[in-house]
């Protein structure tokens, strides 16, 4: 059996907090559950890579070799751009750090707790189509977020269903900025997440040098699609050989407004230049939604008129 | 064989050493590697590194204790760090292949043989006079041949750095290869990155190797080139070997290969690295820029809460 880093268990301290359950666990951390020492709920992110074996029992994390060491201290890194990035950031739609710390020879950063799910558990879940009112709800408001987020010249760079979470209320919060800004770090021999495929832009593949706030409208565009298909688009790698990603246009056509197929379409673009350049664009075009029936102007009634008493 | 040798890598202005050297001997041959890494980030240093150390393996797997056919080894060992760069791009998804420039030379059977890939060069002096020396495969040393720039505009042109060949670039490098070449007693080989080439010319490295004991003088080039490199200087990195036994100064510096089993080696790799090694192509975080990066971040916390 594969050997695996043991979790701390429930009721560990650690330092003020109480650890209550695991949430999650990911390729670099593991997420709990704790209560402050007010008995409020928070989530307490650990770093610790599951590449590397470094904790089979107790609560301290050890590196069996020196080359472990190394790659385990290097992956620190990112979790400090993550920590770096969100510190900066308190937006209702964008996940808040209370704290950060260093104990059991690794670090922990600790999150405000929301409750709710995924927007990957709320797709898998539903039996029928997700609404429009429901698509548009969570987008307009995931990009307000997104907007403070690229105003602190950051970027998210991994945009994805399961990394927005839907409060029970329905507001949305994105999660893990465990990407951004890794882009200065190519090489990461052991520790190597590389982008999700289907929502990563096609420049996060080949072209780093061109990364910008279209990259994550790119990945806004692929998670728009995925609530309506309840499947990624086809990876952006993949298209650049051969495209083979239906438009939504084509495939929703009637059941959604023509607004939201395009702007999906929009952002879909491989061409970075041809997508939404900003995120205020994209809003500004989920926003103009056009009437049902277009009113008719002057000379159109004019016209039509004219053409009924011919006909006539 | 006997030869003096030294070899040193300076990191110049730059956060990062993106240059690796190395040499590496058995009783009857000597191998001589440096290679200059291109690109941002940590892929320059990378590059660097695989080209240096597959070198140096095929080398004590073929060097038993002679090379067969110095120049095809020369000429292989360029194309399989070329490829090796492409795979290791591959296994870890890298977004752009890690590129470097490569020169290499043998000295085997009393003969010299080199090859280089780029703008890293090898110039061989006999009696304060050059002999021998690369031609750059870069933009500028183009123009010069064409007869469109003149020597003495190289050095501030704008496309000094471009080269058109390289290891691990999107085509196959151009390699240039030496031909065998006799060395003398007294023969200086040289072997620089651009660092070192571009603030000290040919007749200046002669003066300062070439009628002094190189231990005692080749550190102060070094250290007078960095300088000159000034606040925007590159890496700079330079193997300089005497043939023959040292005769100009009576300090025991020679290297005596006699004294090496059939099938031993003796390698030294420089160790001004900022990597550690090829499977932990990475860079460490101390204790203190953890505490540091936590204290950074808490403040930040502090100051963007409502």
């Amino acid at each position: 059996m594969a050997v695996t880093n043991q979790a701390l268990t429930g009721g560990y301290q650690l330092l003020n907090y109480r650890i209550d359950r695991q949430i999650s666990r990911g390729g670099f951390s593991i997420v709990y559950r704790a209560f402050d020492e007010t008995g409020a709920p928070v989530a307490i992110k650990e770093y610790l890579p599951s590449s590397l074996v470094l904790r089979t029992e107790g609560d301290i994390v050890r590196a069996s070799s020196a080359e472990n060491l190394t790659s385990f201290r290097y992956g620190m890194k990112c979790f400090f751009e993550e920590g770096r990035a969100l510190a900066k950031i308190n937006h209702p739609n964008v996940v808040r750090v209370l704290n950060f710390f260093r104990a059991n020879e690794t670090v922990y950063m600790v999150m405000r707790y929301e409750r709710g799910r995924t927007l990957q558990q709320q797709i898998q879940m539903r039996q029928d189509q997700m609404s429009e009112r429901l698509v548009r709800h969570v987008f307009m408001h995931l990009l307000n977020g997104l907007r403070e987020v690229h105003t602190h010249k950051l970027l998210h760079l991994d945009i994805k269903p399961a990394n927005i979470y839907l409060r029970t209320d329905g507001s949305p919060v994105l999660l893990d900025f465990g990407a951004a800004r890794q882009t200065l770090t190519t090489n990461r021999p052991k520790l190597a997440p590389m982008y999700t495929p289907g929502f990563a832009a096609p420049e996060q593949y080949r072209d780093p040098d061109r990364l910008g706030p279209w990259t994550d409208t790119y990945g806004v565009g692929a998670s728009m699609f995925a609530c309506l298909a309840a499947f990624a688009p086809q990876a952006a790698d993949a298209r650049v050989q051969e495209d083979h990603l239906v438009s939504a246009k084509k495939i929703w056509s009637g059941q959604y407004s023509d607004n939201v197929l395009e702007v999906i379409d929009w952002c879909l673009r491989l061409d970075p230049l041809e997508r939404p350049q900003s995120v205020f664009a994209l809003q500004k075009a989920i926003r103009e939604i056009p009437p049902k029936k277009r009113k008719l102007t002057f000379f159109g009634s004019l016209k039509r008129r004219l053409f009924t008493e011919i006909g006539a | 064989m006997r030869f003096t040798i030294f070899q040193e890598s300076r990191k110049g202005s730059r956060k990062v050493n993106q240059d690796r050297i190395a040499y590496t001997y058995s009783r009857d041959t000597l191998l001589l590697v440096v290679a200059d890494g291109m690109g941002g980030h940590a892929g320059g240093e990378i590059a660097a590194q695989i080209c240096v150390r597959l070198f140096i393996e095929r080398f004590q797997q073929e060097a038993k204790p002679i090379l067969k056919n110095p120049l095809k080894f020369l000429q292989d060992s360029m194309l399989r760090a070329h490829a090796a760069l492409g795979s290791y791009a591959n296994q870890f998804s890298m977004l752009e292949t890690p590129r470097t420039t490569c020169v290499a030379c043998i000295v085997q059977a009393g003969h010299a043989y080199w090859a280089h890939v780029g703008d890293s060069r090898l110039y061989l002096y006999r009696q304060g006079g050059m002999i021998g020396q690369t031609k750059d495969h870069s933009k500028v040393q183009y123009l010069v041949d064409q007869g469109i720039i003149g020597a003495a505009e190289v050095a501030e042109h704008p496309d000094r750095n471009k080269i058109f060949s390289c290891l691990g670039g999107l085509v196959d490098p151009v390699i240039d290869l030496g031909k065998r070449t006799p060395l003398r007693n007294g023969d200086v080989l040289v072997m620089c990155t651009d660092g070192l080439w571009s603030v000290l010319n040919k007749e200046e490295m002669a003066t300062w190797l070439t009628s002094t004991p190189i231990l005692k003088t080749a550190p102060q080039m070094m250290r007078e080139a960095e300088k000159r490199g000034g606040p925007d200087g590159d890496n700079l990195s330079a193997i300089v070997v005497r043939w023959g036994p040292e005769t100009l100064t009576d300090e025991p510096s020679t290297t005596i290969t006699e004294t090496l089993g059939l099938g031993e080696f003796q390698t030294q790799i420089d160790h001004t690295l900022t990597l550690t090694d090829r499977k932990g192509v990475q860079r460490d975080l101390s204790d203190d820029e953890i505490e540091r990066a936590i204290a950074e971040i808490q403040a930040t916390i502090q100051r963007y809460r409502r």
